[in-house]
């Protein structure tokens, strides 16, 4: 697990922008893999990130003892790299994920170390290579299922819920459905309604399902690793826009055998005031009002990276719910029963209501389908700016 | 099989002057079928079918002046390549093709499919057809699966509608397709059922008993834990796989296991058949499984119950091409119509099929014609929809057991009184499997809280679902004996119940 180090690390300012990141991009190796030069739906970002750190900084801390920068996409891709090594029965299917290396490239490499029969381009058809997954699943053999986007798994939800995730059960528990599926979920940048949609509420709502929403690349390595060995179906919501972000990771992360628990939410960063919780890019975001609430006011903010949305990790956020007294959630999706609308509830009926000094809060994506036109985009999804005035107004000091 | 096929080619010229040969595959009309068969009422008639004409490549592009490309910009050598690469098949995304001045218009890649049959309605050998190998012994065994299952169908249907079952679905009619397909496979091979094939997994091994508890999902019920609707078997131990409800969810799946057959070494040699129907290849799991499979390959048998029926919609409101077998040449598979009805053409076109798929490691798809005599299921009364007379005469007239029957009997391997003997037992056989699955107890109550996600070792079982269990272990603790109706449902239950009350109080 990244240390407290390392998180204040990435908290540096950095004046880097996509710009500035694609202009050192022929100096650095690294910053070749960014995800928002080699993407399909390439789009600039509109707001400085400070966790997209640019080429100076990685380099800088690579040399940094035992601690390296890796993105996102790197992460993924070793994470599979090495669960296919390590057992034979897994194997990657999907669109492009062989010859053309991906659509995002996180099967960069792959095909050539493994071959066609372990990296398997498919015809277009979601439902039917989804459901050849489960089937490959059902029949012993561990697959990892990529879509391009989790939008494009509508045509296939039915393998993954009805299929995939009720089988083990309907089958009185012998027959297992080892299955992932993965791909970036939730809004990207630029791409209109029906690219930008969060499904964590979806697929959370299945018992039979594990869903994990990863944020770092610490995260996407332990959760992926995790995913493929685990005995369940798993649902791997990774973020589009994360892909070509650098996070540091340890030596331990780095290891072939670095695992995290499915269903273990993780404290970011510690505080006595509110509890945030998030999930996937809203984590940085989060982390970002936090620094600047800590800053402008004082405030101490605990910030809870869910990690996995089922398991829900309620127990974590209940403990500091009663540390803090405040509650407020944070999440890229729609409102209306979502994964904060989740989370209220369960706090609600738990021993942690009585500890609330104020009503529980959500900030979510808006309730309407995501808007193309960047200037209307940009107010439909919640940022650090929106977050840090959410919180300050919760604590009463707006 | 070819010389039940007689191939007959003229060549005839049309107005236009081009020589076309008409190619038609006949088998000549089927013996004793009455003109009234078959006569639920259809709403469109089937297109005419045009065959693909006859084409005759030509060899050389630049021979006369008509197949020269009109302009290709270029030097003289590098237009020559550039046709040359052109014109390479695949470039064109087919395997084989050729330029041609004519429109080729077509609705059918032949005017005829056969039907491949060896017996006829009466249950004589065809003239000219080739009997499979069947020992007496194999051919006993199907018989008996064959005439079990009806037996089977009516004392659950009959079960249903006192209410002492939910559900139930009857294979009437298609007993030939079903047991036939079934006893071509082997012992490690893998398959994918519908819901319709209950005599395909009772013809693999599968006892009355286990049958019945699954249908009572009873404590001994090992395969659904009482978790399914009746006729949802699972049968891992026969490589029969969960039957989902979904139509043709199965599809894809079972181009994933065949795939995964196929890249095992050690399952070399074994095989994937996968049951559906006519309503299910309207599915686009249908057309998603077929094009999976065509391409990533794997040996997998499509095997096609046509049994007339979606439920109530009849196959000529279902499509509008010849058939299902129309469409495996369009994936490139091995194709066959076969006449379902006719346990031996069955059993001998899957074991080809079987050879094919495990030779190739790919698809083979196998479309059986067969009649739905039954209803769809307990939740249909199909004389809504077709005349009660039309089914009588299927019975009647192209009855499965009967022309399986008569094979027997013209082999001297079947007689009166062995049938006599065998409906009985059977009927003993089923009451007593019945009457048992009635009685036993329900499955622990704790059962409802397990297999939800699987639990690696060392992992701990998700707390959302402890709390569930405890918290039914703590009401059942509260009111389990003092509240009369839980205390007589909790009876009804093997350890009735005490199994959740374990609980730390956790979920209160």
């Amino acid at each position: 697990m990244a240390s407290r180090a390392a998180i204040s690390r990435v908290l540096r300012p950095a004046s880097s922008s996509v710009r500035a990141l694609s202009s050192a991009s022929a100096t650095s190796k690294l910053t070749g893999r960014n995800a928002l030069l080699t993407t399909p739906m390439a789009r600039v970002t509109r707001s400085e990130s400070k966790y997209l750190v640019g080429a100076e900084q990685r380099r800088a801390a690579s040399s940094d003892e035992g601690v390296t920068q890796i993105t996102v996409r790197e992460a993924l891709n070793s994470a599979m790299e090495e669960e296919m090594l390590r057992d034979e029965s897994v194997f990657i299917m999907g669109e492009e994920v062989a010859r053309y290396n991906g659509a995002y490239k996180i099967t960069k490499g792959l095909l050539d170390k493994f071959g066609e029969d372990r990296v398997i381009d498919t015809p277009i058809t979601e439902s039917g290579f989804a459901g050849m997954a489960v089937g490959a699943a059902l029949a012993g053999l561990r697959p990892v299922c990529e879509f391009m986007t989790w939008n494009f798994a509508m045509q296939a939800i039915d393998q993954i819920v009805n299929s995939g995730g009720k089988t083990y059960y309907m089958s009185g528990g012998n027959v297992p459905c080892p299955v992932t599926f993965r791909g970036p979920n939730g809004a990207a940048a630029g791409v209109g309604a029906q690219h930008s949609q969060d499904y964590c509420a979806w697929y959370g709502s299945i018992p039979g399902l594990k869903v994990i929403s990863p944020w770092s690349a610490a995260d996407c390595r332990g959760l992926l690793k995790a995913a493929i060995r685990d005995p369940n179906p798993v649902c791997f919501l990774e973020n589009e826009l994360l892909y070509g972000v650098s996070f540091p990771v340890t030596k331990e992360e780095l290891s072939e055998d670095f695992l995290l628990p499915i269903g273990k939410a993780k404290v970011e960063k510690e505080g006595s005031d509110i509890t945030v919780v998030a999930h996937s890019k809203m984590v940085t975001h989060s982390l970002e009002a936090a620094e600047i609430l800590e800053k402008e006011e004082g405030i101490k903010v605990e910030v809870i990276n869910l990690r996995s949305i089922r398991p829900l990790d309620i127990d974590t956020i209940i403990k500091s719910v009663k540390k803090t007294n405040h509650l407020v959630t944070v999440e890229g999706g729609f409102p209306a029963f979502g994964v904060g609308s989740e989370i209220l509830a369960q706090i609600c009926e738990s021993p942690a209501f009585d500890f609330l000094d104020a009503p529980p809060e959500r900030v979510t994506g808006a309730d309407v389908p995501t808007p193309y036109s960047e200037s209307i985009e940009h107010m439909a999804f919640p940022d650090t700016d929106l977050i840090a005035k959410v919180l300050k107004r919760h604590l009463y000091r707006q | 099989m070819s010389s039940l096929i007689r191939l007959r080619s003229k060549r005839h010229i049309n107005p236009q002057g081009i020589s076309i040969i008409s190619r038609s595959l006949i088998t000549g009309p089927p013996p004793n079928v009455p003109t009234t068969h078959h006569t639920t009422p259809t709403s469109t008639p089937l297109p005419l079918p045009i065959p693909l004409p006859f084409f005759s490549p030509s060899t050389d592009l630049n021979a006369n002046g008509e197949n020269k490309p009109l302009y290709v910009p270029g030097s003289q050598a590098d237009r020559l390549a550039r046709v040359g690469r052109m014109s390479s098949p695949l470039r064109r995304g087919t395997h084989e093709s050729w330029w041609s001045s004519q429109m080729g218009w077509f609705n059918a890649v032949a005017k005829t499919i056969p039907t491949y049959r060896v017996l006829d309605e009466e249950g004589h050998l065809v003239k000219g057809s080739h009997v499979p190998e069947i020992t007496q012994e194999e051919a006993l065994a199907i018989y008996r699966t064959m005439t079990l299952i009806p037996i089977v169908d009516n004392v659950l249907y009959q079960s249903q509608r006192q209410g002492r079952i939910s559900f139930y679905m009857q294979c009437a009619g298609e007993e030939a397709a079903i047991v036939g397909s079934s006893a071509a496979m082997l012992e490690n091979d893998e398959m994918f059922g519908q819901y319709r094939e209950s005599a395909a997994l009772l013809h693999r091994g599968f006892t009355l008993d286990s049958l019945m508890s699954q249908c009572f999902g009873n404590v001994e019920d090992k395969g659904t834990k009482g978790r399914m609707m009746p006729v949802h078997y699972s049968a891992p131990e026969l490589g029969f796989h969960t039957i989902t409800s979904p139509l043709a969810t199965q599809m894809p799946q079972a181009a994933g296991a065949a795939y995964a057959l196929k890249v095992d070494e050690a399952r070399q040699g074994d095989c994937v058949i996968c049951y559906f129907g006519d309503g299910a290849a309207s599915e686009g799991d249908f057309h998603a499984a077929l094009g999976m499979n065509s391409v990533l390959g794997g040996p997998c048998i499509w095997f096609c119950r046509n049994n007339g029926f979606a439920i109530s919609t009849p196959i000529i409101d279902q499509y509008a091409g010849d058939g299902i077998a129309s469409r495996g040449p369009a994936y490139g598979l091995d194709t066959i119509r076969v006449d379902g009805n006719d346990a031996l053409a069955v059993l001998s076109a899957v074991r080809e099929a079987r050879k094919r798929a495990v030779e190739g490691k790919k698809g083979v798809l196998v479309e059986a014609m067969t009649y739905r005599v039954g209803h769809h299921s307990t939740s249909d009364d199909s004389s809504m929809y077709r005349k009660v007379e039309e089914v009588k005469e299927w019975t009647v007239v192209d009855n499965p057991i009967h022309r399986f029957r008569a094979f027997l009997a013209s082999k001297s391997w079947w007689n009166e009184s062995q049938e006599k003997e065998l409906l009985a037992s059977h009927k003993t056989s089923v009451m007593k499997a019945f009457a048992r699955a009635e009685k036993l107890p329900k499955p622990k109550l704790g059962e409802m809280f397990n297999d939800i996600w699987g639990v690696a070792k060392g992992d701990e079982v998700p707390a959302v679902i402890m709390e569930q269990r405890a918290e039914l272990g703590r009401l059942l603790k509260k009111y389990g004996d003092v509240w009369e109706p839980w205390r007589k449902e909790r009876k009804r239950f093997v350890e009735e119940g005490m199994d959740v009350m374990d609980c730390d109080g956790r979920g209160s």
